[in-house]
């Protein structure tokens, strides 16, 4: 199997894996509510590194979106912040992984799109 | 042989005084506005712990000390300071909104509890800036509160 191959078929594992994981909301959920666009776009650019089964251990400890639900209101509005923080600075995704994956690159678009949403669930938090 | 050394020892101490006309800006203000203690009821005990181990890279005013105005040792304060400030900046405290506090205060929380602040460098110089266990409880015990009472006035 091509690397490209094994590769299509981790992301679509994890797609798989988080969708059911983001349809399974526990009572009273704090599950940020993530519109399709939304997710479409972590799925493209973010989960891959950012999810408790990554073997990126930095990434995964900064940021594990699987597990995001889990957190305390504070540490929620805190997790909020700093991507809507990361994404302002473009510091994510990483330079070098965009060397070998230019099509993860976020565009103006999603990055506005990524923000909205994070700055509104930020807000919808603490009402 | 002794010659050149005298010679290069003259040089060092031209260029270390030719040095000191090159110095960073002096980070101190004396607005308080918008510093935390004027926009939050903080016990004394926290207030002090802030003060002493905190306020001098992450606030707009630096405590002046004898060797913070010899170069290059004021280079390396101010590097200390200007990332410092980038990064947490008590007196802005006033201009956050709720939602810049929290996040604010659980940065903070990261930060004490893994114990990489204060930086271990600064400790060094001043010894009332390290901070104990018992010390770092009452902070994070006063982070947890505030946030929790941050979150409930917004319900």
């Amino acid at each position: 199997m091509s690397k490209k191959s094994v590769f299509m078929i981790a992301v679509l594992f994890f797609f798989t894996a988080y969708s059911v994981n983001a349809t399974v909301t526990p009572t009273g959920s704090k599950a940020p509510a993530m519109p399709d666009n939304v997710k479409a776009i972590i799925e493209k650019s973010c989960i891959g590194c950012h999810n408790t089964d990554s073997k990126n251990d930095k990434a995964k400890e900064a940021l594990d979106m699987k597990t995001m639900e889990s957190l305390s209101k504070q540490k929620m509005i805190h997790a909020l912040k700093e991507i809507g923080e990361t994404l302002e600075e473009n510091e994510m995704p990483p330079a070098k992984f965009l060397e070998k994956y230019p099509d993860k690159k976020l565009t103006d678009a999603e990055k506005k799109i990524l923000l909205d949403w994070a700055s509104s669930e930020a807000k919808s938090l603490m009402k | 042989m002794r010659r050149i050394l005298i010679i290069l020892l003259a040089i060092a101490a031209i260029a270390f005084v030719v040095l000191q006309f090159f110095q960073p800006e002096k980070n101190s203000s004396n607005d308080t506005a918008n510093l935390i203690f004027k926009h939050e009821q903080i016990p004394a005990d926290v207030e002090a712990i802030i003060t002493n181990a905190c306020l001098d890279c992450h606030s707009n005013n630096t405590k002046s000390v004898w060797y913070d105005r010899i170069s290059p040792v004021s280079w390396m304060i101010s590097k200390h300071v200007v990332e410092g400030k980038k990064e947490l900046n008590f007196s802005e405290w006033g201009t956050f909104d709720d939602y810049d506090k929290i996040g604010t205060l659980e940065d903070i929380r990261q930060e004490v509890e893994q114990a990489k602040m204060p930086l271990k460098s600064y400790v060094m110089m001043h010894p009332e800036a390290k901070l104990s266990e018992e010390q770092r409880k009452i902070l994070l015990a006063w982070i947890d509160k505030k946030s929790g009472e941050l979150l409930k006035a917004t319900e």
